[in-house]
Parts: C-alpha cells; structure tokens; sequence
C-alpha cells in the first residue's frame, strides 16, 4: 500500500504548468500579475523543447466531448 | 541602491511545516503565521517579480520552468506531512503584513478548506485516444459497419463509392460517440469513489506534444484511504481500454489546485 503514495511516474512539465499556472487559489495580492497567455506560454515551449525540428501541421479539429470545463 | 523585495506566498497550512534542511529549495523559505495559519512564503526581489518584470519573465520560458517547477516542489515538501492550500503562481505581497491582511480577510474560509481537505489527495487522470486504432477497432465492432462492408464487396464501382462515403461517416459517428462514453464512462466511475471531481479545458496536441488526442482532462479529491481503490480502478480502465486505442495517464498524489476554490474569488484585472 505504500508506493501509492508516491508520484506514479517521472511527471511532465505540461502536467505542472497546467496546475501551477492554471489553478490553485486566486487572490488578489498586492501585485496582479495575469498568466492569461499561458497558451502562448505552452506553445513557446513546445517549441523550446522541439528545438528546430519542424512542426507538425495542425490535423483537422480536435476532438471534443460533450463535457464543459468545470471552471 | 537598496533592493526591494517582494513577499512570494506558495500555500497557507494549519501549522508551521517541518522542511528538510537538506533540500536546497528551503533555504530561503519563511513563515508568516497569523489566525492560527501559517503561510510559506518566500522573499523574492521586486526586479525580478514586479508586475513589469514579472511579465517579461513570463515570456522566457526557461525562466517559468525554473520558477513553476520549484513552485511546485516546495508545495509538495510542505504537503508531505499536512494539508495545504496551493496558491496560483505568481501571488505576490508588498510586505509580510500585507499578506497577513490578507490572511485575516480569509482565515475563516482557509480553515474551512483546510478542514475539508483533510486526509485527501488530488489524483489527476488524463484520456488520450488514438482515433485511427479506434476506427480499426470499430469496424469490427459495428455490425452496423460490417454491414456497409459487406455491400461494399458486391457492389458495382459507383456504388461502392457512396458506400464509402457512408461508412466513412458512420465511423467518424461512432468514434465520436465511443469516446463520449469511454471518457464519461471513466470519469464517472473514479467520481464514485473521490469526494470531489472536476472536468479541466482540453489541451491541444501542440502542448501535449503526443500523436493522440487528448479527451479527458479531469482531477478527483480521493480520500487517503480509498487511494487503493481509486489506483485498481485505474488499472482496470486502463486494461480494458488499451487494444480500443484508448491510453489512460494518472498522476499523483498533487497539491489539491483543483479543490480548493474560495467562494467569492477575487479576479485581478477583471
């Protein structure tokens, strides 16, 4: 039972920007910042990470469930 | 010329949290108590996190890597031996005694939180779907399809080509709906056992960087003692989904970003 408890596998950049700088508690400090270009932030690194290998076409529409997001 | 420092708030806990001196990320960590809470912070300067400054950081993303990840990584120390409240990056404070303003607006709340969060973890569970395999799959799943293919075989040139036009929309219809239900299916079920369950905004491939699709991007509040159950569920899923060109990621244990909404959130710039 004790190794549920640990981090199932070695976690993604994507998956601690999509927590860091998309949720936890919001409040209004004394400085304001707006994080709301995150996407471009993604994308940035996306081609960070890719370095100067080309980048793959967008491929049709992606895929969406009849789920919204929560907030 | 004297610095100016800023007051950087990571999370906010019930008590002061025992961090190891050994990690070099607690070296400049402190703790501002008031109301019976404890907020982990750090002294950062005003030329780095400054609103300007803070922007222009924001673009360079080796800079948010170091900064989102040790965001992360101090939250998760604190969170080893209790709850915690995340915080979005970048909160900022001019003063300790700015924050404790802040602290004292939302003690009460904070303490509810905290309470509600106690002995639980958020779990976040992501779908990606292989739509081609899934297609595969499909085909010989639906009589319905099997069908069409069968016509298809016996039927002059011109025929055949508005048959395929049909089964080619008859697949994208059932591959459509297949993933309707194997992400709705999932989540419904790992909803049974978590306390609290929230569906996220898709992400696209270009931020994935994966060849499949993502279709479910969910988090779930589970309780410390039914992480068991919640895991096997997952293991399950995971199994039965595999050959239809589904891929079901889990992570965990996470600070619980996802569960720990204030109700009446304060939006800046809105």
């Amino acid at each position: 039972m004790h190794n549920v408890a640990i981090k199932s596998k070695e976690v993604t950049l994507l998956e601690i920007l999509d927590r860091v700088l998309n949720k936890g508690v919001v409040i209004s400090g004394d400085v304001v910042i707006s994080v709301a270009d995150v996407d471009l932030i993604y994308l940035g690194l996306k081609v960070l990470l890719s370095s100067v290998e080309t980048m793959e076409q967008l491929r049709g529409a992606p895929i969406t469930g009849p789920m919204q997001e929560a907030r | 010329m004297i610095e100016n420092q800023l007051v950087y708030l990571y999370c906010v806990t019930n008590e002061e949290p025992t961090l190891k001196k050994a990690e070099d990320l607690a070296d400049d960590l402190y703790f501002v108590h008031h109301r019976g809470l404890c907020a982990v912070v750090r002294s950062v300067k005003e030329n780095e996190f400054g609103e300007e400054d803070l922007k222009k950081n924001m673009a360079d993303l080796e800079w948010v890597k170091t900064n989102a990840t040790l965001h992360e990584r101090i939250i998760e120390q604190v969170m080893r031996n209790m709850c915690v409240i995340p915080f979005k990056f970048g909160t900022l404070f001019n003063t300790d005694d700015s924050l404790k303003a802040m602290l004292e607006e939302y003690g009460d709340e904070f303490k509810a939180i905290l309470g509600r969060l106690e002995n639980k973890e958020e779990r976040g569970v992501k779908i990606y779907c292989d739509v081609e395999k899934l297609k595969a799959f499909s085909i010989n799943d639906e009589s319905e399809i099997l069908e069409i293919e069968n016509e298809i075989n016996g039927s002059s040139p011109g025929k055949a080509f508005f048959l395929e036009k049909k089964k080619a929309e008859l697949l994208a219809q059932v591959t459509n709906r297949k993933i309707n239900e194997y992400s709705q299916e999932t989540f419904e079920l790992l909803k049974e056992l978590s306390f609290e369950a929230r569906i996220n905004r898709l992400l696209p491939k270009e931020v994935t960087e994966r060849e499949d699709d993502m279709i479910l991007n969910s988090a779930f509040l589970v309780g410390k003692d039914e992480v068991g159950d919640f895991i096997n569920m997952v293991d399950t899923l995971k199994m039965h989904y595999e050959n239809k060109g589904f891929f079901v990621d889990c992570t965990g244990p996470w600070p619980p970003y996802n569960f720990c909404g204030l109700s009446k959130q304060k939006v800046p710039n809105a």
